[in-house]
């Protein structure tokens, strides 16, 4: 082999740092950016829970509006159509309080409040549905989801909610949804726990009907939904028996 | 927070400290002083190329390297043919002159190392090339690498490897993966930590090898021993971005599947040979360099895999679902201005998500760097998305398979 300069005298010189301070300045870099973009993410969480106050706000004026109409000055509620409205704005504020839910975790106040204000408009809003199905025969049918945000029963829980937007798509003219957090710290849903005799989640109850624990399909669901004829004078679901 | 997101989190932040280090390195490295040969200095070179059966490719390397600028007087080729049963031979006698050499080996040597190490004895030059049978190079490329040979301590040259003729899913994804190369290979000159000499192309002071070896004919990844061997006895590797070396990329899965198995699998083994090098003893490799690479594999992996297995879960789970609505499609995806709200809200404020929209951000000013140095390439719009889309899996999947060689079988072979 061709003989080049020989590394024989050459020895391997200690390996220092090329720079520390690049080092300490990458650290600062990474945790500014790491901390900015949660403080970020977070709040646009924030901005939501605001926004979920407003809508949650306007949404009660205007269940409250049409009943003190109809109670104080016996406006004709029957033509009244705002409640569907009102209905898809509910239904779409429950999926922005589990959003906040999941992002502020379930123990933040703010999320708590909102979660008990909910309930309390839901209650409202059905109880406005019941008056209008007893007044004007309007047929509407409701279901009352209980759910719980417990390890052992968010799973089910979720999956019943799941089945419970499949059958709400499919009976979107005729079905209003509400759905209670069974682990909220309320009197008002303790309340209808014992109404309703639900004792475990995830249940539901069809047109104030029996309590069912953890549906698996949707036929199990819909079979209750088409037995329901409507409300007697009493407001007592008139059930059709095959 | 479950463990997965806390994995997450973990990777995330290294990969934001180490990205910030590149990054200033990679600046800094613009004020490092180089000490680089003058034309007038420019010592005798030898290119080592060694061939098996490549035909296909050999005329236009041969084109490549005799076109090269590099003073004539200064050059010569070595062409190995290493008992190619095609024309390789007679193409390669083609270009035989002063400056090509053409060796036939009537015995297949078994391995390229072999077949490099025996034109590396044949060589002349202070500074030896090896290079692929099917790389091409730019005809500056040769001098600007030498240029870098007039720091005594520096013992090998990487170029900007780079490929062609992509087409392809899958050769889009590797194009864009080289392309990151150029900036994080620079990055690592800068604290000198590069750790691979590509064997496709690469410069290496000839005293270096008579003192310490040649290749190591039994080692499977010999570029990357040899790279790992010069930093062990303490030297430097460069890099020169401004000399363009060309390869093909593995069109099929298998063959890129082969090919990763074989790097990963070698990879493992050597640095588990240099082991030795991971301390603060080898300043910015030992200390970091390396131990974030191999900190990035481990996370990697249990993030895909975890990914990976999620899916299935869900797919099986959503199966599930549907079969409880009856497989009634129409009441699922009922796509509304509230469905898309919340799915955009889901978006901003997962922290994650944010996070990747960063990574996507220094990718592309690692690919921005990269244009500056090969000229724009339009293809990067369609290549960027699918390499987001597969590089992670495939990334995995290799590794997968190469742990599973190395743990399992204790050994791959070339092809």
């Amino acid at each position: 082999m061709y003989l080049s300069k020989s590394l024989n005298n050459e020895r391997m010189e200690p390996r220092g740092f090329v720079s520390k301070k690049r080092y300490l300045l990458s650290f600062i870099i990474a945790t500014v950016l790491f901390i900015l973009i949660v403080l970020v993410s977070y709040s646009f969480s924030y901005v939501e829970l605001r926004r979920v106050s407003a809508l949650q706000g306007e949404t009660a004026y205007n269940i409250f509006e049409d009943k003190l109409d109809y109670t104080l000055f016996g406006k004709e509620v029957c033509f009244e159509e705002s409640f569907e409205q009102i209905s898809s704005d509910l239904n779409f504020q429950g999926r922005i309080i589990d959003d906040l839910e999941n992002k502020l975790g379930k123990d933040d106040p703010g999320v708590l409040f909102r979660k008990k204000f909910y309930t309390l408009v839901e209650l409202e809003h059905m109880e406005f549905i019941k008056l209008l199905n007893d007044r004007c025969d309007l047929g509407m049918s409701t279901i009352l989801f209980f759910y719980s945000n417990d390890n052992t029963d968010l799973g089910r829980s979720e999956e019943v909610g799941r089945l419970l937007d499949s059958v709400h798509s499919r009976n979107s003219e005729t079905l209003i949804i509400y759905s209670f957090d069974v682990n909220l710290d309320s009197e008002l849903i303790k309340k209808l726990k014992i109404k309703y005799g639900v004792a475990n989640s995830p249940s539901i109850v069809v047109n104030e009907g029996k309590a069912i624990l953890d549906p698996k399909n949707i036929d199990e669901i819909e079979s209750r939904l088409d037995d329901f004829t409507g409300f007697d004078e009493n407001g007592v679901p008139i059930i059709y028996l095959n | 927070m479950d463990f997965i997101q806390i994995v997450i989190y973990i990777s995330v932040y290294i990969g934001l400290f180490a990205t910030s280090f590149y990054v200033l390195s990679f600046l800094a490295d613009k004020k490092r002083p180089k000490e680089l040969f003058e034309d007038s200095e420019l010592p005798r070179v030898s290119v080592v190329i060694p061939a098996y059966n490549e035909e296909a490719s050999i005329k236009a390397t041969l084109k490549s390297i005799t076109s090269s600028n590099y003073p004539k007087g200064k050059l010569e080729i070595i062409f190995v043919n290493d008992a190619s049963t095609d024309k390789s031979l007679e193409i390669a006698k083609n270009f035989k002159s002063k400056i090509v050499k053409v060796f036939n080996r009537a015995k297949n040597s078994g391995s390229k190392a072999a077949a490099s190490n025996y034109g590396f004895s044949k060589a002349t030059g202070e500074i030896v090339f090896s290079m692929d049978a099917d790389t091409i190079v730019d005809p500056e490329s040769l001098i600007r690498m030498v240029r870098f040979f007039k720091n005594k301590k520096v013992m090998a040259v990487t170029p900007a490897m780079i490929l062609m003729d992509v087409k392809g899913i899958l050769a889009r994804v590797q194009h864009v993966e080289y392309l990151m190369g150029l900036f994080l290979r620079k990055a690592f000159a800068s604290v000198n930590a590069i750790y691979i000499t590509p064997g496709a192309f690469t410069a290496y002071r000839r005293s270096f090898m008579e003192k310490y070896g040649l290749y190591e004919e039994g080692n499977i990844t010999e570029d990357l021993e040899m790279a790992l061997r010069i930093q062990s006895k303490g030297y430097l590797v460069e890099n020169c971005p401004e000399a363009p070396a060309y390869t093909v990329p593995m069109y099929t899965f298998r063959d890129l599947l082969v090919q990763r198995r074989r790097w990963y699998f070698g990879l493992i083994n050597n640095f588990i040979k240099y082991r030795k090098i991971i301390s603060t003893k080898y300043g910015d490799l030992g200390a970091f360099v390396i131990p974030v690479a191999l900190f990035s594999i481990v996370l990697a992996l249990i993030v895909t895999g975890y990914l990976f297995f999620k899916l299935i879960f869900d797919i099986r789970k959503e199966l599930e679902f549907l079969q409880t609505i009856n497989f009634d499609f129409s009441s699922i995806y009922d796509l509304n201005l509230y469905i898309v709200e919340r799915f955009l809200y889901h978006l901003v404020s997962n922290p994650i998500v944010l996070f990747v929209l960063l990574f996507v951000f220094i990718l592309l000013f690692y690919l921005y760097y990269a244009q500056k140095k090969i000229g724009k390439s339009f293809e990067l719009l369609i290549n960027v998305p699918i390499f987001f889309a597969l590089f992670a899996v495939l990334f995995a999947f290799w590794w997968m398979v190469s742990l599973f060689y190395a743990i399992f079988i204790g050994s791959v072979k070339w092809r």
